[in-house]
């Protein structure tokens, strides 16, 4: 009997080093964090214990953790009850108010309606359109497929890729979505039409290839006239109307996870920091953080008192920053 | 052991009069006077005087211990004027602890409020810094490209220049055009004169002939 505890404790262990979180998302009250890793599982972490200033080890470990899917869980998002998670092909949902209670049933599941059949394409990113309560999902059929959220069917899919996508942006004013993929190429689709609006070919300009690293679109932001992508090509600050590169990021690393924060450019990549860049093209700074490569970035704006800016990648820890300067403490996945 | 003799005094007639236990006595006792070096041990002293002053016999004794009762007197009025100035003072310090506590607290308050106020306006520069920064981003890509004035002169004179040269290209066709017409006018007239000449020279030719012929008949 204790062999095959220490067996599992020794397995279980082998499991944490070669861990991988690819997303997070926090709870709509804000208090909750759930992060998914490689072995299909979701943790969820009480922040507001964690935070609290009576917080021991104990709060630093999940409430709950449970297996989603069959493969990774690559992506996670919530909406205002629910929080939905993407893996090998399907995408499910699942209560926040029974997650928070430590039960771990499905509230539904579905699958994109993919051509092939033999194997399943996974999903990259998963993306919320409140305005019309649609999900969008992208992944590796290099389709952007919509999901209406009430009827639960899929209503439009944006083709046009050639290769699979890594990651959707929404620009809510225009009605259009972003789509960054590995074939070095940025789409704008109309939501309204399902037409392509207009193709960016990172890779062709001169001042962000770097035809060393690739030509992939690893990571997009977007807000109002801006939109920030990088990967393959140097992280860059596109002005989108007039479709031109403003400012190149002097970052050696390839970019993965990117957003805007207030005046600055939070960015993560293959190396163990988040940089914060100005948009004038300065690094204001490079802080460091656990995992060797970041995969995921996440703020909780929907909480006044709990602001942090999480962290998670190659490695079985999440990082919180209280003060996005330096890293306060990490949580566990156990 | 002084104090134990008192102590025991007092409970004897506490138990006399038969109210509040001896603990109680010799715990209020000590509380208040506890050294045994102050004003219990004149108040004993004043009543042992007062005693002695009533028994005493000659005249001078009475007087001394008449005089040693005023000093313990007027010592008891002392200590006793003493404490309440002292009363005095700890109430006059509790005030002003209460005025200090209120306004730290509103002290605070306030520095809590301009917090919140400072919070804002980071908000408001943040934002406008970040407006200055997209602006300056787009014109330094603006810069890179020519004055638009330049680049609309160059047009024009570029214009001009097409226009001058397509005007001298037209007047060197006509030219050419006349040429070829004045060539061509050349050129007709030359084959008509040989034209002309060979008639007249097939002309002549028959003429000798005829002749010859009539001249052999």
């Amino acid at each position: 009997m204790t062999s095959s505890r220490a067996e599992v404790d020794l397995q279980r262990r082998l499991e944490l080093v070669h861990m991988t979180v690819f997303c997070q998302s926090f709870s709509p009250c804000g208090k909750y964090l759930a992060a998914g890793n490689n072995y299909g599982q979701i943790a969820v972490f009480s922040l507001s214990a964690a935070l609290s200033s009576a917080a021991e080890e104990e709060d630093q470990k999940s409430v709950i953790t449970f297996t989603a899917h069959d493969g990774p869980v690559y992506s996670l998002v919530s909406t205002d009850r629910q929080l939905i998670s993407a893996g090998n092909g399907d995408v499910k949902a699942w209560n926040w108010s029974e997650i928070t209670k430590k039960g771990c049933k499905e509230a539904w599941s579905r699958k994109p309606p993919f051509r092939a059949n033999l194997e399943l394409p996974e999903i990259n990113c998963l993306l919320l359109n409140q305005k019309d309560n649609t999900l969008l999902t992208a992944g590796g059929d290099a389709v952007v497929h919509v999901m209406d959220m009430e009827t639960g069917a899929f209503t439009q899919a944006f083709q046009g890729h050639m290769d699979y996508i890594h990651c959707l942006a929404l620009r809510d004013q225009y009605n259009e979505c972003l789509s960054g993929s590995e074939d070095g190429t940025v789409r704008l689709w109309d939501l309204r039409t399902g037409q392509e609006a207009q193709v960016i070919d990172v890779y062709r300009h001169q001042e962000c290839a770097r035809p060393q690293y690739g030509k992939w679109i690893g990571c997009l932001a977007t807000e109002s006239e801006w939109m920030v992508c990088g990967g393959g090509p140097a992280l860059t600050l596109w002005h989108l109307r007039s479709v031109t590169p403003t400012t190149v990021f002097p970052l050696q690393d390839c970019q993965q996870q990117v957003m805007f924060y207030q005046d600055l450019i939070l960015s993560a990549g293959n190396n163990p920091t988040i940089n914060h860049c100005q948009i004038s093209g300065g690094v204001k700074a490079q802080i460091p953080c656990t995992a060797p490569s970041v995969y995921s970035l996440a703020i909780n704006e929907q909480s006044q008192e709990n602001m942090v800016l999480t962290v998670a990648g190659s490695s079985s820890k999440v990082d919180i920053f209280t003060n996005f300067q330096y890293r306060a403490f990490s949580l566990s996945f156990e | 052991p002084r104090e134990a003799v008192d102590a025991e005094v007092n409970s004897n007639t506490a138990q006399a009069m038969g109210a509040v236990t001896d603990d109680e006595v010799i715990r209020k006792r000590l509380l208040i006077d506890g050294d045994g070096a102050g004003d219990d041990r004149r108040i004993n002293l004043l009543v042992k005087t007062f005693f002695k002053w009533c028994n005493s016999g000659s005249h001078e004794e009475g007087y001394s211990q008449y005089e040693r009762m005023l000093g313990i007197l007027a010592q008891c009025e002392f200590s006793m004027g003493k404490t309440l100035l002292v009363y005095d003072m700890n109430l006059r310090e509790m005030e002003n602890y209460e005025k200090i506590y209120k306004e730290t607290e509103s002290n605070i308050m306030a520095a809590h409020e301009k917090i919140a106020e400072c919070k804002k306006q980071i908000q408001q520069a943040k934002r406008i810094r970040k407006n200055r920064q997209e602006y300056d981003a787009l014109a330094r890509v603006i810069q890179t490209h020519p004055d638009r004035h330049e680049t609309l002169k160059q047009l024009e004179a570029l214009g001009k220049e097409l226009q001058h040269l397509s005007r001298i290209k037209e007047s060197v066709e006509d030219k050419l055009e006349l040429r070829r017409k004045q060539f061509h006018v050349l050129l007709s007239t030359i084959r008509e004169l040989q034209q002309t000449l060979e008639n007249d020279e097939k002309l002549s030719e028959a003429d000798d002939v005829q002749e010859t012929r009539m001249d052999t008949q």
